[in-house]
């Protein structure tokens, strides 16, 4: 499409066409002021603030050519009315003056804020959005000095309305803008807010139950242009200003949103520097300016009473606090003496540089992943290429999701690659149970647990569906652990793989095989080679072990009994875990906001992450640790520098060459504009200053040959009578390590509950809600049941992370139904 | 003069199947079916200079031959929703004359090629639009509406749809949202409804009115139609007269008849004889006129209407005599529009709600500084609403303020 | 030429230093036995006013800390419920602290005060002997309860206090200072 030219404030603009004239004016500089219209929504056009004159050339009736004055310029002729910036868009030749250049416009801007003045209440003082408040700063720029509005005849309504507990309305401040009920409707796909009354008795509700049902609520606070929606986790934390930001990334899920930090230091903390609130980044090709309400409200685990603060050791049966040159030396020596019997044992929850040393320090001795999902050598083969944004993926391009929940997994992702199906790309999603995802997809594939690989076979057959994925331009998969344990995911990944190679979407931007890993960090540690193990009981039995960032014994009692067996078991975490109970020296980590570091997301972009606020206690970073504990042991660590740790990556893998901090700090001009002096454009999003990372090179784009195993086929299994396939599956909300510490969450979490058919669960005589006996393998638990009616029969899904030690599918049966009184 | 659309008065039992059919009904639609062009039918409707009826006066005919022919289906929706105070004309016509209301709605749609049209009745009509169920029925059972029509291919099928009590659901955009089961609240313009309406596609939508004027000129030429009224507003219009008049209801007069024709010839005059004060032409929605000779002697059509300050709309004529107060009869108006704003656009909703406020003050203790306040909130709305309703509700205050201000104390 | 010419001079200047000696007024103060009075606008040290009924009228808004040019005041808000209520509306200033060192006096913090709550009041006999006791909680700054049974926090009626800023000015009395009845 040709590019316009038009006159805006006596500066002339070109933009593409069809841009907005509100757009227009913010790519030239002149900002217009706008409440109710935001970049990434549809405009609405109904807050009346960006009130403009618009001229347009006129034409000839007949001949449809411009009418040219003496001068041979087109005569434009102005409307008589003041229109919206944000529904006209622009044509050739258009004349806009805004409030900068007309008398009208600013008139027209000045009276729309006194109206908006006179029902909104009197609550700066008290409302958490002042200082970061677009209607603050309008009213500055643009709204009358005086008000002439009676005081006692201000609309009173509903204030400190809970909509759900994360979420506070105040009705008063409301401006009816509808930007949180378009969020929700067209962004977030779940329409929970609507208005209610009409006419100045307008106002807010929720929908849903639980209120405001939806995992992407906090946004609607960072575009909400007063103070209506905030967040219960700030109320009342601190003013704006007095707040300092440090960015960083998320570290709940594969997906990488940036975000910032805000903190101050705090009197009611003892003078500590405390995390007040967590704010989006803005990275328009990973988060744009979004994030998920678990990395929004979920951050409190750093600052938990569990956190090690100092180095502990066994003595006498009991764990007593030691410094640190005693604790290690302990642990060298110990490690050094069971060299040929030792075993490390690290997860994804750990940064590239603490990854990248570990494996050096694990040496020729067992290095293993902890992890469930495989697949990770396969993702680096066959992973996406640099320049990849699911932001530019639409008509032409196809999408395949595979065993996972994503709105449960990778909430970001879900909702770009909703945006991406909306707009024209082929979504295919395939799962064994009804997902969130089937609603905007184009096709939808329904397998029985255990067919996984062959859905992957059939979409390189004739089918139609495999057609569309076949004649796509691009193609990415995304594939999960949904129902599958480490055999069954390794094998879906050769699978996927395969499928891209075969129908040649590898190697080029916006094509590949992207993990939807449990951790934030496990496709880093697949690149630095950790792999994980099929049985890792084994693995750890009579063994030194020496463990980083991992709870085993706390997800498995077969693990903890495990180690229970073990020689020796140094544990490096940021709290006390059940792992680090049975621990013989433990190790006290920071978790990453208390220092720097890389992050390697599930579509392989390095992102550097800052410190945020200092070290608790006596922690260090997990890179030093394994540094100084390799010194004792003879071997030669970076424990300082983590730049140094990175040129040390960038050069022995060639996945990183080319890549070193500063480069992983560059940024580049985003749009829209957020976050700087004129919030109000695009919500309270922090402006990205401090990096945007940068993709890694797979192994498909460096033009390498290799091979690509086949994918192993897994014998389904098929319960017996009286018996159920229970399948592992992942739920956003879950009793893990995070998210149980913060207290917000607790109502959304639920119980532990296993998830039926409804005729299942009417075969065993249990009722939604009702307890019951689950055994398999020799273990027992005792757990609720959900009943769902988007499952299969016969299947149960055992949610992860809620202390039913269920990693892969297993057969189990279900002891009649025991009611609980 | 015979009656075009209050027909009944001239022929009883005009509502009952048997008599319409007996006194040419259903003619034109069947012709047209069978033996015009849609086009044909457009260009009738356009040469017959007839324009909507519903108040802003849109030419009909250009309005259908502006519907998007690259987008399909389209549609047809009959504004039935007649909230206006002092308008009570459609439900006359959909209760006594229903059958050339319903002709004129399949005229229009045989015109633009839709199959299916609404009728969007106005939710405390409940009654009327079971009627009009049972007569859309007798028309299907006489094979005059449903599939292949007349042995030919087209088909078109009406259905009513109740509204639930919102006048601001007569705005044709928010009347569309509301059809599609959203809030009544109206859309952003452009795009327009022969481009954009009802479920996304080109929409036809008109008054009743409008529609009950398309059978007689498809019957009797659009010439016929022309010939009748003023060169610039042709045929006859229904008014609606109401107030301090000795005759109240509707009356189907040609255009070019005057305020004094219609207030003292059909209205017989004012109450006791008064003197008359102010003429309200288009409901709550007017501006005052001032009820000199100069104006009851102008000529009602839409152009001449308009050099008095004021404009005709849906000719619902409200008068005015010395014994009411025009403040008095602009706090009735703000109290209706406050109560209908939908409160989509800041003006509207804000707006309003300050100028009740303010009008309520000025009835218990009036300060001049409240009537110069009530009169610039108005002119600070003006311009910047959504939709007209805003725009309206401000007319009477300011023409009232400004033509009356002994009644406001000035 | 003559011996009185200097005498006379002399005399001259010394029946001026006794007419100011004995007719003068005296203009010193003799504090800190007797203390000058202050001028109405006088800025001594804050004091945070309380509402006839007991409330705090500090709000924790911040706003204080925000207009004060030398950073000096520092402030943490918290939320008000009926049962424990510290002043009227959502929200109390759970932590506030006057850093002595760093206050000018200026007053800024009372102008921004959205309720009245900081003034700065007639004391200005202020001294301490280390760096930590300049800085003034908010203990030392509330100003005392009217009455015994009036001390914040305390348990209040329901929907009672629900306006952080209970009176508030119709613009009209700036300038007429006429009241303007409105029909409720």
């Amino acid at each position: 499409m040709a590019d316009v030219t038009l006159t805006i404030d006596n500066k002339q603009v070109t933009v593409p066409a069809g841009t907005l004239v509100v757009d227009a004016a913010k790519r030239a500089g002149l900002d217009v002021p706008v409440f109710c219209y935001h970049p990434k929504l549809e405009p609405a056009g109904m807050c009346r603030m960006c009130l403009v004159e618009i001229g347009r050339p006129m034409l000839d009736r007949a001949t449809g050519k411009p009418v040219l004055d003496e001068a041979g310029e087109a005569k434009i002729q102005f409307m008589p009315k003041l229109e919206t910036a944000c529904t006209n868009p622009v044509s050739e030749g258009m004349v806009v003056k805004t409030q900068l250049t007309s008398e009208k416009a600013r008139a027209g801007q000045k009276g729309t804020v006194e109206f908006l003045l006179t029902s909104h209440p009197l609550d700066c003082p008290v409302c958490d959005k002042g200082g970061e408040c677009a209607l603050q700063d309008l009213t500055m720029a643009h709204g009358p000095g005086q008000s002439r509005f009676l005081f006692d005849e201000k609309q009173r309504l509903a204030k400190q309305l809970p909509l759900g507990e994360l979420i506070w309305l105040d009705r008063e401040r409301c401006i009816q803008c509808a930007r949180c009920i378009r969020f929700q409707d067209d962004i977030a796909g779940e329409s929970v807010l609507g208005f209610e009354e009409r006419g100045r008795m307008m106002q807010i509700v929720s929908m849903s139950e639980p209120g405001f049902d939806s995992i992407f609520s906090g946004n609607t606070t960072d575009i909400c242009p007063v103070g209506a929606l905030t967040t219960s986790d700030f109320r009342f934390g601190a003013r704006p200003w007095e707040l300092n930001a440090a960015p960083s990334i998320c570290a709940q899920c594969p997906v990488g949103c940036n975000l910032t930090f805000n903190t101050r230091r705090e009197a009611k903390a003892d003078g500590q520097i405390v995390i007040k609130r967590v704010m989006p980044r803005q990275n328009e090709q990973v988060n744009e300016i979004w994030m998920c309400d678990k990395g929004r409200f979920a951050y409190h685990y750093v600052e938990s009473e569990k956190r090690l603060t100092r180095p502990l050791m066994r003595r006498d049966g009991k764990l007593a606090k030691v410094s640190w040159k005693a604790a290690l030396d302990l642990a060298a020596e110990k490690l050094s003496e069971h060299k040929k019997n030792s075993v490390t044992l690290v997860s994804g929850r750990l940064s590239n540089e603490d990854l990248y040393n570990l494996n050096i320090f694990a040496g020729k001795t067992e290095a293993i992943l902890y992890t469930d999902m495989g697949g990770g050598d396969l993702t680096s083969l066959v992973g996406v290429s640099d320049g990849t944004n699911i932001g530019d993926m639409g008509k032409g391009d196809a999408i395949l999701v595979i065993a996972s929940d994503l709105y449960n997994e990778a909430p970001i992702w879900w909702l770009r690659i909703k945006a991406a199906a909306e707009r024209g790309a082929t979504l295919i999603v395939a799962g064994g149970r009804a997902a969130k995802l089937d609603r905007f997809a184009t096709f939808t594939i329904r397998y029985a647990y255990g067919d996984e690989i062959k859905t992957i076979e059939d979409l390189g057959g004739k089918s139609k569906i495999a057609e569309a994925f076949r004649k796509a331009e691009n193609a990415l998969i995304f594939y999960g652990s949904d129902g599958l344990g480490l055999a069954g995911s390794t094998s879906l990944a050769a699978a996927c793989a395969n499928l891209l190679k075969e129908t040649n979407h590898i190697g080029r931007r916006n094509n590949g095989l992207v993990g939807v890993w449990p951790r934030v960090n496990d496709q880093g540690a697949w690149e630095m080679g950790f792999r994980p193990t099929a049985d890792l009981a084994e693995a750890l039995k009579g063994k030194a072990v020496y463990i980083v960032g991992a709870d085993p014994a706390g997800d498995d009692p077969a693990l903890a009994k495990a180690l229970k067996s073990a020689k020796f078991v140094v544990v490096q975490d940021i709290s006390m875990t059940a792992t680090a109970e049975l621990a013989d020296v433990i190790l006290p980590a920071q978790p990453h906001t208390e220092r720097a570091g890389t992050f390697t997301s599930g579509e392989r972009r390095v992102q550097r992450f800052y410190p945020v606020v200092p070290a608790f206690g006596e922690s260090r970073p997990d890179f030093s640790i394994t540094a100084q504990l390799a010194r004792q042991m003879g071997i030669i660590l970076e424990g300082s520098s983590l730049p140094i740790v990175f040129d040390f990556i960038a050069h022995s893998l060639p996945a990183f060459d080319g890549l070193n901090y500063d480069r992983l700090a560059e940024v580049t001009e985003q749009w829209p504009m957020v976050g700087r002096g004129d919030m109000y454009y695009g919500g309270t999003t922090y402006e990205n200053k401090d990096g945007l990372g940068a993709h890694l090179s797979s192994a498909a784009q460096r033009g390498e040959t290799f091979k690509l195993p086949a994918a192993k086929n897994v014998k389904p299994l098929r319960p017996k009578e009286g018996e159920l396939l229970a399948v592992p599956v992942t739920q956003l909300y879950d009793l893990g390590n995070t998210v149980a510490s913060a207290e917000l969450l607790a109502q959304r979490i639920g119980a532990a509950a296993i998830s039926l058919h409804p005729e299942t669960a009417g075969k065993l005589g249990a009722a939604d809600g009702e307890t019951v006996k689950i055994s398999w393998n020799g273990s027992q638990s005792e757990v609720r049941v959900r009943t769902d009616e988007g499952l299969a029969a016969g299947v149960a899904l055992v949610p992860r992370s809620f202390g039913i030690a269920l990693r892969e599918p297993m057969t189990l049966t279900v002891k009649p139904a025991k009611k609980v009184k | 003069m015979a009656h075009i659309l209050l027909r009944h008065r001239d022929i009883p039992n005009l509502n009952v199947f048997e008599v319409y059919k007996k006194n040419g009904g259903f003619e034109a639609f069947k012709n047209a079916v069978k033996t015009m062009k849609p086009e044909d039918v457009i260009n009738a409707v356009k040469n017959s200079g007839l324009r909507g009826r519903g108040g802003a006066g849109f030419p009909t005919g250009m309005k259908w031959s502006f519907m998007d022919n690259k987008s399909w289906p389209h549609y047809v929706v009959a504004n039935a929703d007649e909230s206006e105070p002092g308008t009570f004309k459609d439900r006359e016509i959909m209760e006594q004359n229903p059958f050339q209301f319903l002709e004129g709605v399949a005229l229009g749609s045989y015109a633009v090629g839709a199959h299916a049209a609404y009728i969007y009745l106005r939710g405390e009509f409940w009654q009327v639009a079971a009627f009009l169920d049972e007569r859309i029925a007798e028309m299907e059972k006489a094979g005059l509406l449903g599939d292949k029509l007349f042995g030919t291919e087209y088909s078109l099928r009406i259905h009513t749809h109740l509204g639930a009590g919102a006048y601001i659901c007569g705005e044709e955009t928010a009347l569309l949202e509301s059809i599609e089961g959203k809030r009544g609240q109206p859309r952003v313009r452009p795009p327009f409804p022969p481009a954009v309406g009802l479920f996304g596609k080109p929409t036809v939508i008109n008054n009743v009115e409008t529609f009950a004027n398309v059978p007689m000129i498809l019957a009797n030429g659009a010439d016929w139609y022309k010939s009748i009224g003023t060169a610039d507003s042709a045929g006859v219009k229904i008014f609606s007269l109401s107030g301090r008049v000795k005759k109240p209801g509707n009356y189907e007069l040609p255009f070019g008849k005057t305020f004094r024709d219609l207030i003292y010839g059909e209205g017989g005059g004012i109450l006791e004889d008064r003197p008359i004060k102010a003429i309200m032409p288009a409901g709550a929605s007017s501006s005052f006129i001032v009820a000199d000779d100069k104006a009851l002697d102008t000529v009602l059509d839409y152009a001449s209407v308009r050099t008095l300050g004021a404009d005709l709309g849906s000719a619902s004529v409200i008068v005015i005599d010395d014994t009411v107060s025009v403040e008095w009869v602009v706090n009735k108006t703000l109290h209706f529009f406050k109560h209908e704003s939908c409160g989509k656009c800041t003006p509207c909703r804000e707006g309003t709600y300050w100028m009740l406020n303010v009008i309520k003050r000025i009835e218990h203790n009036r300060q001049a500084e409240d009537v110069s306040m009530l009169y610039d909130v108005a002119k600070q709305m003006q311009g910047k609403c959504l939709c007209a309703l805003g725009e309206f509700a401000t007319m009477a205050v300011t023409t009232g303020i400004e033509r009356f201000p002994a009644d406001f104390g000035r | 030429m003559s011996l009185l010419e200097p005498i006379i001079e002399l005399g001259r200047g010394l029946v001026i230093t006794m007419k100011q000696a004995l007719f003068n007024p005296v203009v010193t103060v003799q504090y800190p036995e007797v203390k000058r009075e202050v001028r109405p606008r006088f800025r001594g040290r804050h004091v945070l006013k309380r509402y006839e009924n007991g409330l705090e009228k500090c709000i924790g808004c911040s706003l204080c800390a925000a207009a004060c040019p030398s950073d000096a005041i520092f402030v943490e808000a918290a939320e008000n419920t009926d049962e424990k209520r510290f002043s009227p509306g959502e929200r109390y200033a759970s932590t506030y602290e006057i850093n002595m060192m760093r206050c000018i006096f200026c007053g800024f913090c009372e102008d921004a005060c959205p309720t009245e709550a900081i003034v700065l009041g007639d004391n200005y006999e202020l001294s301490f002997t280390n760096r930590r006791d300049a800085i003034y909680p908010k203990e030392m700054l509330l100003e005392p309860v009217p009455s015994a049974d009036m001390t914040t926090p305390r348990k209040t009626e329901a929907n009672v206090f629900t306006r952080s800023v209970p009176e508030m000015k119709n613009p009209k009395d700036w300038e007429s200072g006429d009241t303007v009845k409105v029909d409720t």
